[in-house]
């Protein structure tokens, strides 16, 4: 049989242009601070965790974030901003408090740096910076922050006015580990 | 009245097999998800349902448990199947006469959309997490189910094709998570 020609592998990317890439990158997301995600989502906790689909939706700093169970997509709803989160659609809830991730987590045991993933799921350090490394490819292939580390393993080509953007991201911390699968970004108008 | 098509539509009712296809819309009516696929329920306590687009994820509880499996996402969640389902509004295609235990039902005056409707509000005391519940009948029985959530999130699920008491494929209500899969508990 004949084997398929066989295509030089594309050059590695250095460093700094891989360092520019991501630079251009994060310019193009900051002109979009008003931006929509629907994707599924998948927590594992040791062996407990659960899955569903996530409608993210962010304001500059302020987020609503709807996560929707199977079948009847029975939701529940995080919203807020630094400071002040509100979590909506848990028994006994609505439950408010400072801080998002330690709301989120008594509520539904699931561990999810709310703040931090808004930069994270678009390929992005958060503000307080993180440790990056770059692929062969000049793409953003891991994020280290906060005890997170956060690997990129899928990209969606630019499109509609949006630079490449993750579609399938995990974050793992200790025994933690949150996978993303994003189906759709929206420029909010 | 919708209390007369339930009773028919469930009456000798043993199985159901069918397709669904799903519109989600957030509080502000805005369409956030659409998707379809195939459900299978087997009376009392077996149902399938299996999403096929625009990806898929299945949903099997077999009687003692419930899979749900995300194959985009390598995992499966497994918990003990009890009170999420008999609280569910699905609960009124397999175990009709829990309808009236889990919630307060009212048929509807007019029908609408060609359909009648029963509309099911859970009782103080049923921990549903939902508001509220439509369910709408036609000539094919069930046709539509509606649910609006505690955080004003509207499901819309429309059946088609019915089989009433089918022969199921073996394995129909099993799940086995592969190798690859990583499994949880919730």
């Amino acid at each position: 049989c004949t084997s398929a020609p066989v295509r030089p592998p594309a050059p590695a990317v250095d460093a700094a242009e891989a360092q520019a890439r991501q630079q251009e990158r994060q310019q193009r997301l900051e002109v979009i601070p008003a931006w929509s995600m629907q994707g599924r989502i998948a927590v594992s906790v040791g062996d407990k965790g659960g899955s569903g689909r996530l409608d993210w939706q962010q304001q500059g700093p302020a987020y609503r974030v709807s996560l929707g169970a199977p079948v009847t997509r029975q939701s529940w709803r995080l919203s807020g901003e630094p400071g002040g989160a509100t979590l909506e659609g848990l028994e006994g809830g609505p439950y408010s408090g400072p801080d998002a991730e330690a709301l989120l987590w008594q509520a539904t045991g699931w561990p999810i740096p709310v703040e931090a993933m808004a930069w994270w799921v678009r390929g992005l350090p958060a503000p307080a910076g993180a440790g990056q490394e770059f692929g062969d490819d000049g793409r953003l292939r891991r994020l280290v922050a906060d005890g997170w580390t956060v690997d990129y393993q899928e990209w969606q080509p630019a499109a509609d006015g949006w630079p490449e953007m993750p579609r399938r991201l995990q974050a793992s911390r200790d025994g933690a580990r949150v996978r993303l699968v994003v189906d759709r970004w929206e420029a909010a108008p | 009245g919708a209390r007369d098509e339930l009773n028919r539509f469930t009456s000798g009712l043993k199985g159901l097999e069918g397709q669904f296809s799903q519109q989600v819309f957030d509080a502000n009516g805005r369409a956030k998800e659409s998707s379809s696929g195939k459900v299978a329920v087997s009376a009392p306590r077996l149902f399938r349902w299996e999403y096929v687009k625009p990806f898929a994820q299945l949903i099997v509880a077999d009687g003692q448990k419930v899979w749900v499996y995300e194959p985009d996402l390598q995992q499966a969640s497994v918990r003990a199947q009890g009170e999420e389902e008999r609280n569910s509004p699905l609960v009124a295609l397999f175990d009709p006469a829990r309808l009236d235990r889990q919630f307060d039902v009212s048929e509807e005056a007019a029908a609408s959309d060609g359909l009648q409707w029963l509309t099911l509000t859970p009782k103080v005391d049923a921990e549903a997490n939902f508001q509220m519940a439509r369910l709408g009948f036609g000539p094919q029985g069930l046709a539509r189910m509606q649910v609006l959530d505690l955080v004003g999130q509207k499901t819309e699920i429309s059946f088609e094709g019915w089989k009433r008491n089918p022969a199921f494929a073996a394995g129909t209500f099993q799940f086995t998570p592969g190798r690859d899969v990583d499994v949880v508990g919730q």
